[in-house]
C-alpha cells in the first residue's frame, strides 16, 4: 500500500509541476497532447491520475508528519481544478462552461469536506479560528476580510454593470428543428420519409447496410475500407457516386469546410462562427440525410425562426447544383467523415 | 362477538361501497361512451339509407383508419375578445400559473396515498410490535397532510378550469366537445376518491387491528387505483394537445373516444408522471419531515422526524431512480410521433432548458448521495466507509460534469472565434447521447453504491462466505462502471439507431446492481453482527438541508419540464390542428421562464407550509392519549433497512 501510495505521490508531483509549467507558460498545452479522437477520455483520465497522485501525496506528507490541513486540500483541489480547465485544455473553453464545472467542483469538494462531522470540523477550524480572533494573527486577517470582501464584491459588481464593447452572448441554435417537408427544384421532399438515391448496392436499391460497410474507419488516420476506394475508376455503383459527390465537394465546398471537412478550409476564419466540422461526432453523425439535403439546398438564408441567429454564410446551394449534385455530395460528406447517417427504424 | 362482527360487518359494506363508487362512472359513462361512437355509426347507417351523401367520412390523423364524422371541426381562432378575452395581462402566464399549482398539488396528493399504502403495508407485515406501530403512526402523519393538500388541489382545479373557460374559450370548447364523455367520469372519478379518501382516513381507528386492518389496506388500494385513474384521464387531454389522435385534419371526432384517449404519447405520459409523482410526493414528504426536525426542541421528536425523512427519502429515491428510463422511453416516443418535435425538444429550440434539466437531475442525485453519507454518521461502525467517500464524490463529479455539458456552448462571439468552432474537440463530445447515457448511469450506479455502504454500515456480515461475497460485489460495480463508460464510448462509433439500442445494456447494468447488489447484500446481512446502533435524531443539520435541497429541486424540475412538454407544441393549441392565434403564440425566453418556474416553486412552497402549519394545528389539540403513541419516544436500531 505504502509502495502503491509513493507512486502515487510521484505521479502527482510530476503532474502537478506540468501543470505549473503551463500555468506560468514555460510549458506549452500542447506538451502533453490531447490525442484526437481519444481526447473526451484522455481529459477524465487525466483528472483522476491527479486524484490518485494528490491522494498519494497527502500519504506521503501525513507519514512524514507534514500533513496538509484538510482546509488547504479542499481549497487546493478546488483551485487545481480551476487552473487545469484554463490551462491544460485547449483550445479555451469558454466562461461559461468553466463557471459550470467550476461551480459543480465547488460542491464536490464541500461535499468531500463535509461528509463526516469530523473532516467538516477539521474544515472548519481555520475559519472559525479567524472569526474568534483569538491571536493577533489571526485577528488582523479578521480586520483584512472585513475590508477585502466588500471591496471584491464592488469591484465584481462594477465590472459586471461596467458597459463592454463586446457583443454579448447568443445562445445559438445550431440544428433547428427542420420542417415537415421541403420543395427543391419544383420537387416536395418529406424529410421524415425520403432517402437519399445513390446510397444503393449492386442491385441498385435503397441500402444503407451495404453503404456502411465501405465507409471509411473512424479515429486516426481514417483509413479506407479494403477494396473500397472511390477514386479507383473501375468502381461502379456507390462507389462512383462517392467519387462524384466528392469532385463535388472538392470544387465547391471545400473552400469553407476543409479538404477534411473539419471545417477549417482556407476562406473558414473569415467566417465567425467558423463553418460546421463535420467529423464532430454532434453535426451530420446526429442527423438524417434528409436533414443536411435541407440545409444544403436552402443555406444560411432559408434557416427557420428558431434557427437564431441565424449566423450561417452558406449560400442556398439548390441554385448552383443539381438536386443529385446535392444528394451525392452528402453521400461523400458521410463515407469521408466514416459517420452513418440516423435513421429511426 | 358480535360487536366485531357488526363492525366486520360494516367495513365489508364500506369495502364495498369504494369499489361500488369505482365501478360507478364507469357504468354511468358506458352509454355517454357508446354513444359517440356506435350510435353515431348506427345513425349515419340510417341516414346512409335515406341519402348516402350526407354521410361524411374522415380519416384519422395517426390511426389513418377511416371514420364518420361526428364532431365539429377545430375552431380556427382569431385575436380579439371572441376567442381570447383577457385582463390587461399576459392570459397565458395567469394560465400556466393556475395549471402549474394544481399539478403541484394534484401530484402531491396522489403520490401520498401511494406511500401511505406501502407503509401502511409494511406496518402490517412487520412482526415487530413497536415498529409496526411506528410504520402505522407514520402512514397516518402521511395522510394526514394529503387531506389538507386535497381541498387545495380542488380549489385550484376549480380555479384552473375557470381560467381556461374566460381566457381560452374556443379551445376550451373545443377540448370538451371532444372528450365530452371523458371529462365526466373524470369527474365522477373525482365524487368516488374523495369518499373513498375520506372513509380511509376516518375509518383509521376503527379498523386499526386483525381483519378489519386488511379491509382498511385494500381501501388504501381502491383508493390508489381510483387516483391512477384519474390521473390518466387527465392525461389523455395533455397527450391529445401534443400528438392528435381519433380526429381528422380539421379536428373533427371520429366517433371513436379510445383512439382520442390513447394517442401516441399517452402511454409513455402515464408512466412518467406515475413515477415522478412519487418521487415528488417523497421530497416533499422528507422535507416536511426535515423542517420539523430542524424546529424539534426534543431528542424524541428529532428522532421520530429523522426517521420520517429517511423513509420519505428511500421511498422518493426509489422511484427517481427508474424516472429517467422513463422520461428515455418518452422522449423516444416523441421522436418517433415527429421527428420535428424531438430536434425542437433535444437538440434545437428547447435544447438549453434540457441542459438546465440535467443539471437538476443531477442535484437531485447529489443531494441524494449526500443525505446517505450524512445518515451514515448516526450509525456507529459507519466509519469505515467514510474514508472512502472521496472516490464516490469523483464519481459522481465526474459523471455530473459529463451530463451537463452542452454540445453548443453559451460564448461570446470572441470565444467562439478562440475556441475556432461551435462545438469544443474535447468538452463538445461529451455533449451528445452517447456520452450522456454514460453519465447519469454512472450517478444512479454510485447511488446504488452508497446505499449499499449505508445498508451495511452499522453491520459485519456473518455468512461464511462474507469474504468472497464482499469481493464478488466489488468486482460486480467494477464492471458494471466499465461496462457503462465502455458503452459510452462505442457508441460514438455506431449508427444512431445502433446506438438509441446500447441505452438497454447501460440501463440493465445500472438496474442489475440495483437488483442484485441489493439482494445479495440483503442476504449477506441477514443475522449479521450489529457494531452499534442506529442512532435516530443524531444526525447533521446539513443533512437535512440536504432533504430541503431535493424536494425544491424535484418541484422546480417538475415546473421545467411541464414547461418544456407544453411549449414543444409551439404555436398550436392542438398539435398540427387547431393553431394558437393569440398574441402569446410565441416562446418565451429561457430567463422569463426560469424565473416563472421559480415564482411557481416559491408560491408551491409557501402554500404548502401553510398546510402544514394546519396540520400541525390538528395534532396540537390530539388528545393526550393520542401523543403518547406519537412514534419515536424510544429510538431503537431498526431491523432492517
Amino acid at each position: 500500500m505504502k509502495a502503491l501510495m509513493s507512486v502515487g505521490a510521484l505521479i502527482g508531483a510530476i503532474a502537478l509541476l506540468l501543470l505549473v509549467g503551463m500555468i506560468l507558460d514555460v510549458v506549452p498545452s500542447n506538451t502533453v497532447r490531447l490525442v484526437e479522437g481519444y481526447m473526451p477520455m484522455q481529459m477524465l483520465f487525466e483528472v483522476a491520475c491527479f486524484v490518485v497522485g494528490f491522494a498519494g501525496l497527502s500519504f506521503l506528507l501525513s507519514a512524514m508528519g507534514m500533513a496538509i490541513p484538510r482546509f488547504w486540500q479542499g481549497i487546493g483541489f478546488w483551485a487545481f481544478v480551476l487552473l487545469y480547465l484554463k490551462f491544460r485544455v485547449y483550445p479555451p473553453i469558454p466562461f461559461s462552461v468553466r463557471a459550470m464545472y467550476g461551480t459543480v467542483s465547488l460542491v464536490a469538494v464541500f461535499m468531500w469536506v463535509s461528509a463526516s462531522e469530523e473532516d467538516w470540523k477539521k474544515f472548519k477550524q481555520p475559519i472559525m479560528n479567524v472569526l474568534d480572533a483569538q491571536s493577533g494573527a489571526n485577528k488582523l486577517l479578521r480586520y483584512a476580510y472585513l475590508i477585502l470582501i466588500p471591496v471584491l464584491i464592488g469591484w465584481t459588481s462594477f465590472n459586471s454593470m461596467k458597459p463592454k464593447s463586446e457583443e454579448p452572448i447568443e445562445l445559438r441554435t445550431v440544428h433547428p428543428a427542420p420542417p415537415a417537408s421541403t420543395k427543391v427544384h419544383g420537387k416536395t421532399y418529406t424529410l421524415q420519409t425520403s432517402q437519399n438515391p445513390y446510397r444503393v448496392n449492386p442491385e441498385g436499391k435503397y441500402d444503407q447496410e451495404y453503404s456502411n460497410k465501405l465507409i471509411v474507419e473512424q479515429g486516426m488516420g481514417r483509413l479506407m475500407a479494403p477494396n473500397a476506394n472511390p477514386w479507383d475508376e473501375k468502381n461502379e455503383g456507390y462507389l462512383k457516386y462517392v467519387r462524384e459527390g466528392g469532385e463535388i465537394f472538392f470544387q465547391n465546398c471545400h473552400f469553407c469546410h476543409g479538404d477534411n471537412l473539419n471545417g477549417r478550409g482556407l476562406h473558414a476564419f473569415a467566417f465567425n462562427p467558423i463553418p460546421a466540422n463535420f467529423t464532430d461526432p454532434g453535426t451530420i453523425a446526429q442527423l438524417q440525410e434528409t436533414f443536411i439535403f435541407w440545409r444544403v439546398s436552402k443555406g444560411g438564408i432559408g434557416l427557420p425562426n428558431e434557427g437564431f441567429p441565424w449566423a450561417s454564410v452558406m449560400p442556398p446551394w439548390e441554385q448552383h447544383l443539381t438536386v443529385d449534385e446535392i444528394w451525392k455530395v452528402i453521400l461523400f460528406e458521410y463515407w469521408h467523415t466514416g459517420y452513418y447517417p440516423r435513421t429511426w427504424d | 362477538m358480535g360487536f366485531l362482527t357488526r363492525k366486520k360487518m360494516m367495513s365489508i359494506m364500506a369495502l364495498g361501497a369504494m369499489i361500488g363508487l369505482l365501478l360507478l362512472p364507469i357504468a354511468v359513462s358506458l352509454p355517454a361512451l357508446t354513444s359517440g361512437g356506435v350510435a353515431f355509426a348506427e345513425d349515419g347507417k340510417e341516414d346512409g339509407k335515406k341519402d348516402e351523401a350526407k354521410v361524411e367520412k374522415g380519416r384519422d390523423v395517426y390511426y389513418k383508419t377511416e371514420g364518420i364524422v361526428v364532431g365539429a371541426p377545430a375552431p380556427v381562432t382569431t385575436d380579439g375578445p371572441k376567442d381570447y378575452p383577457r385582463y390587461n395581462f399576459e392570459s397565458r402566464v395567469l394560465l400556466w400559473f393556475a395549471n402549474q399549482q394544481h399539478l403541484y398539488y394534484g401530484s402531491f396528493v396522489l403520490a401520498v396515498p401511494i406511500f401511505c399504502m406501502v407503509v401502511e403495508f409494511m406496518g402490517v407485515v412487520t412482526k415487530d410490535k413497536a415498529l409496526a406501530k411506528r410504520y402505522d403512526q407514520l402512514a397516518y402523519d402521511f395522510i394526514k397532510i394529503s387531506l389538507t393538500a386535497y381541498s387545495l388541489t380542488a380549489v385550484l382545479g376549480g380555479i384552473l378550469i375557470f381560467t381556461f373557460l374566460t381566457l381560452y374559450p374556443a379551445f376550451f370548447g373545443y377540448l370538451s366537445s371532444i372528450f365530452r364523455p371523458v371529462m365526466h367520469i373524470y369527474a365522477l372519478m373525482f365524487v368516488a376518491e374523495s369518499g373513498t379518501l375520506y372513509i380511509y382516513y376516518y375509518g383509521w381507528d376503527k379498523m386499526k387491528e386483525g381483519f378489519l386492518k386488511w379491509i382498511h389496506l385494500s381501501m388504501s388500494v381502491i383508493l390508489n387505483i381510483i387516483g391512477t385513474l384519474l390521473m390518466f384521464l387527465a392525461n389523455s387531454w395533455i397527450g391529445f394537445m401534443m400528438s392528435p389522435a381519433g380526429v381528422d385534419e380539421q379536428g373533427r371526432f371520429l366517433g371513436n373516444i379510445w383512439h382520442v384517449l390513447h394517442t401516441a404519447l399517452w402511454n409513455p405520459l402515464n408512466l412518467h408522471r406515475i413515477l415522478g409523482n412519487m418521487a415528488f410526493g417523497g421530497g416533499v414528504v422528507a422535507a416536511y419531515a426535515a423542517y420539523k426536525f430542524l424546529a424539534s426542541k426534543t431528542d424524541e421528536e428529532r428522532a421520530h422526524y429523522d426517521w420520517m425523512g429517511y423513509i420519505a427519502m428511500a421511498l422518493g429515491v426509489a422511484f427517481l431512480i427508474p424516472l429517467p428510463f422513463a422520461g428515455y422511453w418518452l422522449m423516444r416516443e416523441v421522436y418517433a410521433y415527429r421527428q420535428q418535435m424531438g430536434i425542437t425538444l433535444m437538440g434545437g429550440l428547447l435544447a438549453w432548458l434540457f441542459i438546465i434539466q440535467a443539471t437538476m437531475i443531477g442535484i437531485l442525485f447529489l443531494s441524494t448521495n449526500y443525505y446517505l453519507w450524512q445518515a451514515m454518521g448516526r450509525m456507529r461502525g459507519a466509519e469505515k466507509y467514510q474514508r472512502y467517500i472521496k472516490y464516490l464524490v469523483f464519481l459522481l463529479a465526474c459523471g455530473y460534469l459529463v451530463f451537463i455539458t452542452p454540445h453548443t456552448m453559451v460564448m461570446t462571439p470572441a470565444e467562439l472565434k478562440a475556441m475556432g468552432g461551435q462545438q469544443h474537440p474535447v468538452l463538445g463530445n461529451y455533449g451528445v447521447m452517447s456520452a450522456k447515457n454514460g453519465g447519469i448511469n454512472v450517478i444512479i450506479t454510485t447511488t446504488v453504491l452508497s446505499f449499499v455502504w449505508y445498508m451495511r454500515g452499522n453491520k459485519v456480515s456473518t455468512v461464511s462466505w462474507a469474504k468472497f461475497g464482499n469481493i464478488f460485489m466489488g468486482c460486480f460495480f467494477f464492471f458494471a462502471y466499465i461496462n457503462i463508460v465502455g458503452l459510452a464510448i462505442y457508441g460514438y462509433y455506431i449508427p444512431a439507431n445502433v446506438r438509441v439500442g446500447l441505452s438497454v445494456p447501460q440501463v440493465a447494468t445500472t438496474l442489475s446492481c440495483l437488483f442484485f447488489m441489493f439482494a445479495l447484500n440483503s442476504i449477506m446481512m441477514k443475522g449479521a453482527k450489529q457494531t452499534g446502533a442506529i442512532e435516530w435524531g443524531k444526525i447533521s443539520a446539513r443533512s437535512q438541508y440536504a432533504l430541503i435541497m431535493l424536494a425544491t429541486a424535484f418541484t422546480w424540475m417538475m415546473g421545467l419540464m411541464g414547461y418544456i412538454r407544453s411549449s414543444v407544441r409551439l404555436f398550436w393549441h392542438v398539435n398540427e390542428i387547431m393553431r394558437d392565434n393569440s398574441p402569446w403564440a410565441y416562446t418565451h425566453t429561457v430567463g422569463f421562464a426560469a424565473n416563472m418556474i421559480s415564482f411557481n416553486v416559491l408560491f408551491f412552497w409557501i402554500s404548502i407550509l401553510f398546510v402544514f402549519w394546519l396540520g400541525s394545528l390538528a395534532a396540537k389539540k390530539a388528545p393526550v392519549e393520542a401523543k403518547a403513541a406519537v412514534p419515536g419516544s424510544a429510538p431503537q436500531p431498526a431491523a432492517s433497512h
